[in-house]
């Protein structure tokens, strides 16, 4: 068995968030802002009152009395400023779904329409060529510089300059969130498919203005995440209905509005020029305009992280970065897999790519000339760690020439170079408990699809304490009684739980050690029903190891804990802003084949390799699968995938008619090649590999596209009428 | 909403269930349009009728022409080497239609009804001179696939008026589509040609509006057999200039005409023993 989850959900038994029900339950429905910028003069929810099956009609109003003790400055859940289309103004609680959708429908909002901030082109049209209006509405600014910028521009003797635009994309997990809400005397209690139950915990307990003891959060089985259930999103409203109504609440997102209310990427702009002296890459300079959408001044986490991937992972004797965050009228900006990564890196791999064609020098050995090794500084002075880029750039040119050789002519081959970093930062916490039949890991993450609970920290206990998988169980809890953890993201999860398993194992193992008699620490195995325990050439029955307290209240207990460190950035080359530090250095050197339709623009991938520094890889078939599924979904945001919102703020193709995911149909055969020995932050050195398998698709699409045409595409998604009208501009 | 779904066994029951349900009753046959109607609320239906028990589903060549009830899965003439091999156009757009999965239920008179202005089969229907026969409580009649289609999502069907089964001739014949994704997804050009026999050439085109249509003015200049390429060339400009084409969401009016034009002289080549 690969997956302990597999029969479940192959057989439907998996109850996932939208699955969950609760005995009186109630059924929620939001009332969408009509606008995308507004102010609400008036809200009667009279109408909705009066509407068959109703319990509960609640808006700001009732927001704030039923909140008494939240501080002034809580943002309210409830705007009174409208600040996206669709931005829910109220919410109802009904019998049931029909009744509470048809009440919803029947609420009256007086709003006076504001001007609307559509697009980063409307709000700062002239920037970076003319300077920012006073009144820019900017969330965030970054800037960072180092060297010489202006004389290695001067004494350049090639310079480059590109400007590229992205779009937004949306996570589509196939189930929308879903939570059910119900209050138990002072504590509030929400169960609900998220990424991250304290996450929740947190926002909505800021929203709400609960302590964490009086709010419980639960996680379901989630159906899938990609960024999108990271931090709150349904919770808080379903509670607030729960409170207004006395009973259980269910709220589950229509698919129409997963994509209207998700917080995702949102499009951006991007100017790179780079100086070349002598064949040598010697100076960069970076702009980015990132469109947050309606994120909160002070709430930005992409900006300083993203910008930071357009310099690309070379050495560079000088640089400068500037960017922008910028408030418009859509969803917040929010987390989707390698949040901006993929769009950042199809900009500079991009431009890397064309500056090594303009001086006739291979793409791939002019990458591999200037990629940062262990030793190396990255451009915010950082100390690079053991780096596989090298390594696996040399791996990608061997197969290109061998693809070279074999493939028809007119085949286009490009590869990309992306990278990442394992995010371990955040804290997290496992127990384990043994008993004389099996061993449990209490831990408070649901698996979330992607394998790295279910299979990671299980392939973590059986490599550490030497026993089965079929001796192993995961144990989940809620916020009141399992182990805090930041959450599954940040390719994070093996990397910082993992340890956490790790280092609890290590003080099970010394502690019956201990208890044997041994010098050092004990290995464990089974034999017929019962699991012992061997260390010095004596061995003994777990049953026969334990206290009687423990043989009758959940046997030995012993806590792992990981707070991962990151290396240090210079701050004397940050202006403004924040930077972030990495954990480690983690490559994807990808190489993709297509065919170019020269009159339709039609692309087709014919075939894929993705090289993954993995550091160590712990469990084979879970990370094949992350990286096929990392480049299906990169495949996506290069080739189809792009949120189209309209000049008055609403999102245009809300569905999965027209917002176009790949289907298996149009992903080619994927070579999954696993690179190890430079090890990073997790287990044994392994490195994170849930976000970096999609952070070169469309980097590797466009090169190739490039390679097949001779014309480099500046915007995604590469959609066959932008490739055929770039060939027609030709 | 609720609804009440109901499976007559004969023609006459269901006229008399739709007549009864006047208004508020729809005609179910693979569902996989009707789905996206029971979903939105303002227009769901209150009572379903299924055409599964009806005995119209199947099909047959009589001669040349191919005769299908208008309840047959498009599957079921997929997997038919017959229909590949004497309607080779009518194959190649049946299999175009959204995944296999799809085309286990969705049906062949589902996707007349439906009339939609990007369908995939009517420009193919269109080309090759399909017929329809109609029935309804006075007994059936007939019409030209063209005088059946009125606009987008409007047919000459009156309530409660059903399709029984679509008359197809064989002829060699090609159709070629464009799409921003491959698989499942809405085109934005289909051109279908037939060459029913020498030096006739009928092309129709999807993705336009009110709906897709014959293109007379390309088809005029074809005179020879097979079109030599300045002839190929000067149909292809044609057919991008006639056809009427929108600009929307899915793709501007300029790269449909673009896309048109490589498209019909692809399908020229084809019909001329060449690589399309
Ligand atoms: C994911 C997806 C992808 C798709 N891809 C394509 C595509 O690539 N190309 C394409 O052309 N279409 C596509 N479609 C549309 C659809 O599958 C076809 O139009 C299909 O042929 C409809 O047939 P049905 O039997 O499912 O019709 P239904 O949904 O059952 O009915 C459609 C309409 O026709 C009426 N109707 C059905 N049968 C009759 C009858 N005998 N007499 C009178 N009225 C009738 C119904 O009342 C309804 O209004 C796609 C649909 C989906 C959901």
């Amino acid at each position: 068995m690969i997956r302990a989850d597999a029969p479940a959900k192959l057989e439907g038994r998996i109850r996932f968030g939208t699955d969950r029900t609760r005995p009186g339950m109630l059924w929620a429905a939001l009332v969408p802002a009509p606008v995308a910028h507004g102010r609400i003069r008036q809200l009667d929810l009279d109408p909705a009152r009066r509407a068959p099956g109703v319990v509960a009609a609640i808006g700001a109003a009732e927001e704030r009395a039923l909140l008494p003790g939240r501080g002034a400055e809580a943002t309210p859940i409830f705007p009174g400023e409208i600040r996206y289309r669709n931005q829910p103004i109220a919410a109802i609680a009904a019998r049931s779904l029909e009744e509470a959708r048809a009440a919803a429908r029947a609420v009256r909002a007086e709003i006076e329409p504001l001007p609307l901030l559509a697009d980063l082109d409307s709000v700062l049209p002239g920037w970076p060529e003319e300077g920012l209006p006073a009144d820019a509405p900017i969330n965030a600014h970054v800037r960072a510089r180092h060297g010489d910028v202006e004389g290695e521009f001067a004494r350049a003797d090639r310079v480059r300059r590109d400007a590229f635009r992205t779009s937004g994309v949306a996570q589509v997990p196939l189930e929308p969130h879903a939570c059910i809400a119900w209050i138990e005397g002072e504590v509030w209690h929400v169960l609900t498919s998220t990424q991250s139950p304290f996450g929740v915990r947190e926002d909505a307990g800021e929203l709400l203005g609960l302590p964490p003891e009086r709010l419980v959060v639960e996680g379901s089985w989630v159906g899938g995440g990609f960024g999108g259930k990271v931090a709150a999103l349904v919770e808080p409203y379903a509670l607030l209905l729960a409170a207004a109504s006395g009973a259980p609440v269910r709220l589950a997102l229509t698919y129409r509005e997963e994509f209207q209310l998700t917080r995702s990427t949102l499009p951006a702009r991007v100017w790179i020029a780079s100086a070349v002296r002598g064949g040598h890459l010697t100076a960069r300079t970076v702009r980015l305009l990132l469109d947050t959408g309606g994120s909160l001044p002070g709430r930005d986490f992409a900006t300083g992280y993203a910008i930071a991937f357009l310099l690309g992972p070379y050495r560079l004797d000088a640089f400068e970065v500037e960017g922008y965050a910028v408030r418009t009228h859509k969803p917040p900006f929010g987390s989707h897999r390698a949040p901006l990564a993929p769009q950042c890196t199809f900009a500079a791999d991009g431009h890397t790519d064309a500056l090594a064609r303009d001086l006739g020098v291979d793409p791939v050995a002019f990458r591999r000339a200037h990629v940062w090794t262990a030793g190396d500084r990255t451009a915010l002075g950082q100390e690079v760690g053991p780096f596989g880029a090298a390594a696996a750039l040399d791996r990608a040119r061997a197969l290109q020439e061998e693809w070279r050789r074999s493939m028809p002519a007119g085949t286009g081959l490009g590869v990309g170079l992306g990278y990442w970093s394992t995010g371990t930062g955040a804290g997290g916490e496992v127990r384990l408990s043994l008993t004389p039949e099996r061993l449990t890991i209490h831990e408070g993450e649901r698996e979330i699809g992607s394998g790295s609970v279910v299979r990671g920290l299980v392939a973590m206990a059986e490599r550490t304490l030497g026993l089965p998988a079929d001796r192993i169980v995961l144990e989940y809890g809620d916020t009141a009684t399992a182990p805090y953890d930041a959450g599954v993201f940040g390719s994070r999860t093996l990397g910082a739980l993992g340890q956490a398993v790790g280092a609890a194992a290590h003080e099970l193992t010394a502690e019956l050690g201990r208890r044997l008699g041994a010098a050092g620490p004990a290995r464990l195995g089974v034999e017929g029903d019962e699991l012992w325990a061997a260390a010095d050439g004596r061995r003994s029955p777990i049953a026969q190891l334990l206290t009687p307290g423990e043989r009758d209240h959940g046997g030995l207990l012993r806590t792992g804990r990981h707070y991962g460190r990151s290396g240090a950035i210079d701050p004397a080359r940050v202006h403004a802003g924040e930077f972030y530090a990495y954990h480690d250095f983690t490559a994807s050197v990808h190489l993709a084949a297509v065919q170019v339709d020269r009159e339709t623009g039609q692309v087709t991938v014919l075939r894929y390799a993705a090289i993954q520094d993995a550091g160590r890889v712990i469990d084979p078939p879970t990370f094949r699968a992350q990286v096929e599924g990392g480049v299906a979904m990169g495949l996506g945001t290069a080739l189809t995938e792009e949120m189209l919102w309209g000049p008055d703020g609403r999102l245009e193709n809300p569905g999965l008619l027209d917002y176009r995911v790949p289907t298996l149909l149009e992903i080619p055969p994927i070579e999954v090649i696993p690179l190890e020995g430079f090890p990073g932050a997790g287990p044994e050195g392994a490195k994170g590999v849930g976000e970096p398998p999609i952070i070169p698709v469309p980097a590797a699409v466009a090169n190739a596209v490039a390679d097949a045409t001779g014309v480099r595409l500046y915007e995604l998604p590469l959609t066959p009428e932008r490739v055929a009208r770039a060939l027609m501009a030709r | 909403m609720g609804f009440e779904l109901v499976a007559p066994r004969s023609p006459e029951e269901a006229f008399r269930l739709l007549e009864e349900g006047a208004g508020a009753a729809s005609v179910l046959a693979g569902g996989t349009d009707l789905l996206f109607d029971l979903d939105r609320v303002t227009t769901a239906p209150r009572r379903v009728v299924s055409l599964r028990h009806l005995p119209w589903r199947g099909h047959a060549w009589q001669g040349d022409t191919l005769v299908v009830g208008s309840t047959e899965p498009l599957y079921e003439l997929e997997r038919d080497g017959s229909v590949a091999a004497r309607l080779p156009g009518l194959h190649t757009a049946i299999r175009a239609v959204g995944s296999r999965a799809l085309r286990h239920r969705a049906t062949l008179g589902g996707n007349l009804a439906r009339a939609a202005p990007a369908s995939d089969l009517l420009p193919i229907l269109l080309a090759l001179d399909a017929t329809v026969e109609i029935a309804g409580p006075a007994g059936t009649r007939r019409m030209e696939l063209d005088r059946f289609l009125l606009a987008s999502r409007t047919t000459a069907l009156r309530p409660p008026e059903l399709i029984r089964s679509v008359t197809v001739p064989a002829a060699p014949s090609v159709y070629l589509w464009q799409r921003v994704r491959p698989a499942n997804d809405i085109s934005q050009v289909g051109v279908a040609i037939a060459h029913p026999g020498p030096a006739v050439y009928r092309i129709a085109v999807g993705g336009i509006v009110p709906r897709p249509r014959r293109l007379p003015g390309a088809e005029a200049g074809l005179l020879s057999d097979p079109p030599p390429g300045p002839e190929r060339v000067r149909a292809a400009e044609e057919a991008a200039r006639e056809a009427p084409f929108p600009s929307d969401r899915r793709a501007t009016e300029e790269h449909r005409r673009r896309v048109v034009r490589a498209l019909v002289e692809r399908g020229l080549v084809h019909l001329a023993g060449g690589a399309a």
